[in-house]
């Protein structure tokens, strides 16, 4: 499909919607609008599944009138329909109560490099159908030649290119363009009844430096390979080992416990624990936006706020919660530049690393468990506590025993956070929430 | 080109997309020019209005407005897909162009003339649109409900209402000559409670609607009845004991369990997963899978439920379709994809969240049939074990693992519920669970009309029920 470079107009259509909003009576007006274009291949025992390729555009209102607040989205970009929905939007504003606290972030000066940020990879027009197709195919292949792995889910590759554009009618205006590729693959081994079956996918926003093919399916494969014939253990509570997309897990249940948002509604355990211990020394957590090329990184946030590093937890003490600029009125707090939507986002959210190996944690484990899996929903954000469905390894004096599966943990993120014991040195930024091995004294496992 | 008349239901695409049927008809050859099976274009528009309610007032509203189409080519196995919400001659072109590179026979092939055609069905006949409703009259709606949450209790210290009322118009054209449009309401009101005593904080949930009228809140569920239980379900959970782990028997409650037979069997049986191998079922078709007393199904055409349908996202008009009966497996879920290359009939189960999205098969309300036994029975029947009462919901993988979060829940001791329970999470595998379904209740209830599932990044709205069941033995996991 033809691609537009550098197109300004939709820049200029959000900013000749705020005119028009003023115009029509709004106090105050954000328009956002974003240009999205994206290819995904899915490939499956070495033949095309689906090929996707396409590009569509949205745009997004707020208007406040009298501290009254209206939300709007569109994809019909047509020039009757964003006024109507413009006009609706103020109309509507009326029906909604006064809130206090409504209104645009004051203007704040920011400037921003586009290319120190590193989050657009100019090499994406460069990538041909046929390329991005054989890496696909490629890493099934590798996957597939493993002999003990009897099924694909198939190997996906996957690129984004989206361009953000923000102005409102206190005069922020601004625009950055960002890329994502993706490359992964699903597998399955054993039996039709006995099927163990895990995938591995890596993202990154510059195409060099995924991983290659050969390292994709290579973890996919051991992932997968290393659950075969698990057996079921006994109900018993045991020290627990986070793997690192585990420990992203868990982190992303502790955002959500920081976001402004649960905060000042008093749905989150720890609304009321800013300034106190609420963790061991171990515990460092920060939100940072800046950080160079990685994949929560971006310029400002979706109300201009500009992004920056946020210290969450500072060796246990919760020192901030994540903020846009209406739960940040209502905790008196400070925008944080985690606005996304109508709502908090983390930007790039992680928990700093400690210095044991993996394998020093794993052989400092007399008994236990390695987590490698769950599923399910079972997270409450209100008490903080956890139960899901779980895989693991089984861990007997410091070494892998066998694979566990069909057993749940339960456990609740307050007592956690005090009892990490042991903090890796693997921190590796996979996605926009990333966390290092840990392990946790002591959690219930419910099995036979 | 000669003029068809519009069809039931149909909606006026020409105005909001600015182009014809001649175009269409242009685009799906175009969409053939180097060959391949068929080619489709799916036309979607649809408008999202919100009403959020917290700490006692109206926060905002918000009207969301989606319109594109997707063009569809299939050769073989393999799909094309193409997107766009810009609908000049040249993009329409362009996407049409991108779904045929799929195909590389460089032998044209002809799509056939469009026939207008409509569903049989026609489920949601609703007298009182909530499209067409004053703002007015839903904000009532949402502030009788906080009203009653709010005052139900002096315990209860907050009560988020969200009302979203929903209208989705699709056109489906395809190289068959078919012609078919829908237009689907969707209303669901929620109430989110939370209780407060001595510190502790607990939150109750629930909600109703569907492809219902505004009428549905006076004459099928009330707000009151949606905040009262909301609002119980928070209390309950303050007088909560941490739930037992282990093995035990468990009784899963009416109504909302639904999401089990949704997990542990439905989604095993949506054909993709059948035609890949990567179900547990695909080689099952026809033998017993569980015992005699079981009978499941999946049915698009139940009237005004959240997950019904007159005709599917690639056109298809539904049927109620067995899944297993008397404990055999007895058929599919299917979408056009899975039951070409399968050899099956289509079901009508091929759904997709948007015009972004490949329609892949999903369920729409599925469940299992009455059994025989009367639900206080099954009750005495067990002297120790664990009642799920309500769920946050679940998750299954192709081998047949799934879990189900339990949000509330009751011990049973003696036949008898005590006390209530809270966060649990079952976990079992299927081909298991349908073996050890002990006893069916005769007392089938369907669960909220509030849920959505998620698969492959696709969510779809779904229902799904279940009388009163005895599972013999099941791992419950809680906190020793």
């Amino acid at each position: 499909m033809k691609k537009q470079k550098h197109p300004s107009d939709l820049m200029d259509l959000a900013e000749s919607l705020v005119s028009f909003g003023r115009s029509q009576g709004a106090d105050e007006i954000e328009v956002s609008a974003v240009e999205g274009t994206e290819f995904n291949v899915d490939v499956r025992h070495g033949k095309i599944e689906n090929l996707v390729e396409a590009g569509s555009r949205y745009l997004g209102i707020k208007v406040i009138k009298e501290k009254k607040t209206a939300f709007a989205t569109s994809s019909d970009l047509s020039k009757n329909s964003l006024q109507r929905l413009m006009r609706n939007a103020i109309h509507r504003a009326e029906f909604a109560n006064c809130d206090e606290y409504a209104g645009l972030p004051p203007l704040k000066e920011d400037t921003f490099d586009q290319e120190v940020l590193d989050i657009y990879d100019p090499e994406i027009s460069d990538l041909d159908a046929q390329e991005k197709i054989a890496l696909a195919m490629k890493t099934e292949k590798i996957a597939l030649s493993d002999r003990r792995i009897t099924n694909s889910h198939g190997a996906s590759f996957e690129t984004k290119e989206i361009k953000i554009y923000l102005a409102n009618s206190l005069g922020f205006k601004g625009a950055y363009e960002e890329t994502i590729f993706s490359l992964g693959v699903g597998v399955q081994a054993g039996e039709t009844d006995k099927k163990v079956e895990d995938f591995w996918s890596s993202s990154h926003r510059r195409f060099r430096n995924l991983e290659t093919p050969e390292r994709v399916a290579k973890k996919a494969v051991e992932r997968t390979v290393r659950q075969i014939h698990p057996r079921k253990v006994r109900t018993q509570n045991v020290p627990v080992i986070f793997e690192p997309p585990m420990t992203a897990w868990l982190l992303g249940f502790l955002f959500s416990c920081v976001s402004g948002m649960a905060v000042y509604q008093r749905l989150s355990f720890l609304a009321d624990k800013l300034g106190k211990k609420v963790g061991n020394e171990k515990i460092t957590v920060f939100d940072d936006g800046r950080m160079r090329g990685k994949l929560g990184t971006r310029p400002f946030d979706s109300e201009g706020i500009p992004t920056g590093q946020t210290t969450v937890i500072d060796k246990g003490m919760l020192k901030n919660f994540l903020c846009n600029i209406y739960s940040a009125r209502k905790l008196k707090h400070r925008s944080t530049g985690n606005a996304d939507g109508a709502g908090v986002g983390p930007n790039n959210f992680y928990l700093k690393a400690g210095e044991m190996t993996p394998e020093a944690i794993i052989k400092s484990t007399d008994r236990g468990l390695i987590l490698i899996r769950t599923i399910g929903h079972g997270l409450n954000p209100l008490t903080g506590e956890i139960s899901r469905g779980a895989y693991g390894l089984w861990v007997e004096n410091g070494e892998i025993a066998y694979p566990v599966s069909e057993i749940t943990i339960a456990g609740n993120l307050g007592t956690i956070l005090k009892q990490i014991d042991m903090v890796g040195n693997d921190l590796e930024f996979r996605g926009s929430i990333s966390g290092p091995t840990l392990r946790i004294q002591e959690l219930t496992i419910a099995g036979e | 080109m000669k003029r068809i008349s519009p069809p039931q239901n149909s909606f006026p695409f020409e105005t909001h997309f600015n182009i014809g049927l001649a175009d269409l008809e242009k685009a799906l050859n175009l969409a053939l020019s180097r060959g391949g099976d068929f080619s489709e274009i799916f036309l979607e528009y649809k408008i999202i209005n919100a009403i959020r309610m917290e700490e006692e007032i109206i926060k905002e509203t918000s009207e969301n407005i989606v319109l594109g189409l997707g063009i569809r080519v299939i050769s073989g196995d393999r799909t094309g897909y193409a997107y766009t919400n810009d609908f000049s001659p040249a993009k329409i072109k362009g996407a049409a162009l991108t779904a045929a590179s799929i195909a590389e026979e460089d032998l044209p092939r002809i799509a056939a003339r469009l026939q207008s055609s409509h569903s049989p069905h026609d489920l949601y006949p609703v007298s009182s649109s909530a499209h067409e409703e004053s703002l007015d009259k839903k904000i009532s709606l949402v502030k009788e409900t906080h009203e009653f949450a709010s005052h139900f209790d002096k315990r209860i210290k907050e009560a988020k209402i969200m009302f979203t009322d929903q209208t989705r118009h699709t056109t489906i054209v395809n190289s068959e000559g078919l012609f078919i449009s829908d237009t689907q309401p969707l209303l669901k009101l929620t109430c989110l409670c939370v209780a407060e005593k001595s510190g502790k904080r607990e939150a109750g949930f629930s909600g109703g609607g569907g492809r219902v009228g505004m009428d549905y809140f006076k004459k099928n569920l009330s707000p009151s009845q949606i905040a009262n239980e909301a609002a119980q379900e928070a209390l309950n959970l303050l007088e909560a004991v941490v739930p037992p782990a282990g093995e035990m028997p468990v009784v899963l409650a009416p109504g909302h369990s639904g999401v089990v037979i949704h997990e542990a069997v439905g989604h095993l049986l949506e054909a993709d997963f059948n035609r890949k191998k990567t179900s547990v079922f695909w080689d099952k078709l026809s033998k017993k899978v569980g015992d005699e007393q079981i009978f499941i199904y999946d049915d698009p055409t139940i009237p005004f439920f959240r997950g019904s349908y007159n005709i599917d996202d690639e056109g298809t008009v539904p049927e109620k379709t067995p899944l297993i009966e008397q404990g055999r497996l007895v058929g599919f879920l299917q979408d056009r994809l899975s039951s070409k290359l399968m050899g099956n009939p289509l079901t009508g189960h091929g759904r997709r969240q948007d015009y972004t999205c490949i329609p892949i098969p999903r369920m729409s309300n599925t469940y299992i049939e009455n059994g025989e036994y009367d639900p206080e029975d099954i009750l005495k029947s067990v002297d120790r074990g664990f009642y799920a009462h309500k769920f946050q919901g679940g998750q299954v993988e192709d081998s047949g693992k799934f879990t189900f979060s339990v949000s509330s829940g009751f011990l049973i001791e003696g036949g008898k519920l005590t006390a209530p329970v809270k966060q649990a999470t079952l976990i079992g595998t299927n081909i298991d669970i349908l073996q050890k379904i002990e006893r069916i209740g005769s007392d089938l209830t369907f669960g909220l009309q509030t849920g959505t599932c998620g698969k492959e990044g696709q969510a779809a709205p779904v229902t799904d029920g279940c009388p009163t069941l005895k599972i013999s033995s099941m791992t419950v996991g809680g906190l020793k």
